[in-house]
């Protein structure tokens, strides 16, 4: 019953990530400009806004097909989109940890995290979960929705609320009215959220001093560069990224040497791995 | 925070977030680039220009039948005084001269004081807190001209001329804009922005001479005021994205089709104050989005004596 009861959650997501796709892709008239939205920029520039649209049309057979029908090939398919998804956006993590996902657009422009990930794998886990349920059509399933149903379905989109970093974006653009860029955000806040970040804790012993050298803000993010040694004890400069959106921001960081060549962190607990490569 | 280098911050900035560090320069899918020459007037005849480059180096180049000269005015290219700084517009590799401006400078700031020295006019400005405060004078004759323009002729108002330089002096001769209506501290806020981000904005870029002739880069109005060390920063009548000095700018002349990315090398504090209009081809749809070096501005296909072209910007 609960298995069956996410069917409509799954529909409510795929119609959210078909309208926002095409409202992202429509509104952008100057080629280039999905670059910080994935997993448009694994593919060549020319091609990004058409990617965008191939995946929202990719999700309205999907939805047209589970609400029509109760056959278990659409169940299969989405369950199969919803797993590649989680695929293409760890892969999208590790190729360019700065960009967004994109799951809605130009509103998922915070970079992949654990919880765009987690929310994937649930609504996979979701979708598969519908395979085995009993074959009736999406519609007639909103339509005849039970008290018990409806309990199990608003279970599933809290889960999935709680995933979802856009929540936050959107709140905090109804109160400030204006997007993550352009919103005035003192260094010391950033400061704070980076020295309350694992990645900091994991690199604290590479700093050579507490105190930032540099710190500059571009877009979304601000970065502080401290001198430290790497394992090789070589001079280097840490540099740390912190996104400025969210309650949990993610945080890069990267060691360069005196040359601007990148360095390996080393094996360092809790340490996300960056690729240096572009 | 003591800020270091332009270049290290871009080096850093691309590590960690894994971007790739492509140099600034113009782009490659354009042919018959402008190249921009500068450097001090040797000699000239009708059909040749021999100048000393700032790194010492003597350069000859070939006069196009069609170039033409500015010097205050349109003159013959042949007509230009000897020692005069020259910025030169070049075709073909930077050999052949398209169009020569001498000795121009641009006044950009707010009107502190004005005074009188015979028929002219002197007037102080503040030009930002990297530029401070410069004098100029307003040549009699050109005053009609740049009054027309500049309506509120009066302290704590924005002023904006182009002029030459005449034995260290700056002498305004056209103007550059319709001065703005409201006093430099009353900037009108940029409209509330509804929409999502825009990684693209469009609006007027201008040049500047806070940069050496030379110099290739842009300045920039939205930067945080730590960062930047300008206090007068982050002031912009558009909705403009932060970056920082360091950060790379893709600008597009779109009057041109010219497309270049330039790194931000100054704080266009004054830049943001501006919410006039470009009229170069169209009226643009914003104030003031970016300033560039004078040499970045030519090479984007701007004209130094018009002062301004639609541009529009993305980070680079």
């Amino acid at each position: 019953m609960i298995a069956v009861a996410q069917l409509p959650v799954l529909c409510v997501l795929l119609a959210a990530g078909a309208l926002a796709k095409v409202w992202t892709a429509r509104g952008d008239a100057e080629p280039g400009a999905l670059g910080r939205l994935g997993p448009a920029v694994l593919v060549p520039d020319r091609w990004r806004a058409s990617a965008m649209l191939v995946c929202a049309a990719g999700e309205a057979a999907l939805l047209a097909g589970l609400l029509a029908s109760g056959h278990p090939a659409f169940r299969w398919a989405t369950a199969g989109f919803f797993a590649m998804s989680t695929y293409v956006l760890w892969e999208l993590r590790r190729q360019r940890p700065d960009v967004g996902c994109g799951c809605f657009g130009e509103v998922s422009a915070a970079p992949v995290g654990l919880r765009s990930l987690g929310r994937t794998t649930v609504l996979t886990a979701m979708a598969a979960g519908t395979v085995w349920a009993p074959p009736v059509s999406g519609w007639s399933l909103l339509t005849a929705m039970t008290w018990p149903d409806a309990l199990a379905a608003a279970g599933g989109l809290v889960v999935l609320a709680a995933l979802s970093p856009e929540i936050e974006e959107a709140a905090a653009r109804i109160r400030h009215r204006a997007p993550c860029e352009q919103r005035p955000m003192p260094p010391e806040q950033a400061l704070h959220r980076l020295r309350a970040s694992p990645v900091w804790r994991a690199h604290e012993r590479l700093l050579a001093s507490g105190e930032p050298v540099d710190s500059w803000r571009e877009l979304c993010w601000r970065f502080f560069v401290y001198p430290g040694r790497s394992r090789t004890d070589e001079p280097v400069d840490v540099v740390f990224a912190v996104y400025l959106s969210g309650r949990h921001p993610a945080v890069r960081v990267a060691l360069v040497d005196a040359a601007g060549q990148p360095v390996d962190a080393g094996t360092l607990t809790e340490s996300i791995p960056v690729s240096a490569r572009g | 925070m003591p800020y270091r280098s332009v270049d290290r911050r871009r080096i850093l900035a691309a590590a960690a977030l894994g971007r790739s560090l492509d140099e600034p320069g113009p782009a490659h899918d354009e042919g018959g680039a402008f190249q921009a020459v500068t450097g001090e007037l040797l000699d000239v005849s009708p059909h040749l220009i021999l100048i000393e480059t700032p790194e010492g180096r003597h350069e000859r180049l070939v006069i196009a039948p069609w170039a033409t000269a500015w010097r205050g005015e349109n003159v013959a290219p042949a007509d230009l005084p000897r020692g005069a700084n020259v910025i030169i517009r070049a075709l073909r590799s930077g050999r052949v001269v398209d169009r020569i401006w001498a000795d121009i400078t641009r006044i950009t700031g707010v009107i502190r004081s004005i005074g009188a020295e015979g028929r002219d006019q002197t007037v102080e400005l503040y030009c930002g807190p990297h530029r401070g405060h410069r004098t100029i004078v307003v040549p009699y004759g050109a005053s009609g001209r740049l009054r027309v323009r500049h309506p509120k002729f009066e302290p704590g108002y924005l002023f904006d001329a182009i002029g030459v330089r005449e034995d260290g002096v700056a002498k305004a001769r056209l103007p550059a804009t319709s001065q703005p209506p409201y006093r430099w501290t009353a900037v009108p806020k940029p409209p509330p922005g509804y929409g999502g981000t825009q990684s693209r904005i469009s609006g007027t870029a201008t040049w500047s001479d806070a940069f050496d002739y030379a110099e290739r880069g842009a300045a920039y109005p939205m930067l945080e005021r730590s960062d930047a060390d300008c206090q007068d920063a982050g002031v912009s009548c558009t909705g403009l994205p932060y970056l920082a000095l360091g950060s790379t700018l893709t600008v597009r002349n779109v009057c041109a089709g010219r497309t270049s990315t330039l790194p931000l090398a100054a704080c266009g504090c004054m830049a943001g104050r501006f919410c006039d209009r470009c009229l170069e081809c169209g009226t643009s749809p914003r104030g003031r989005i970016v300033e560039l070096s004078a040499t970045s501005f030519v090479e984007l296909g701007g004209d130094l004596t018009k002062g301004c072209f639609n541009a529009r910007i993305g980070p680079g």
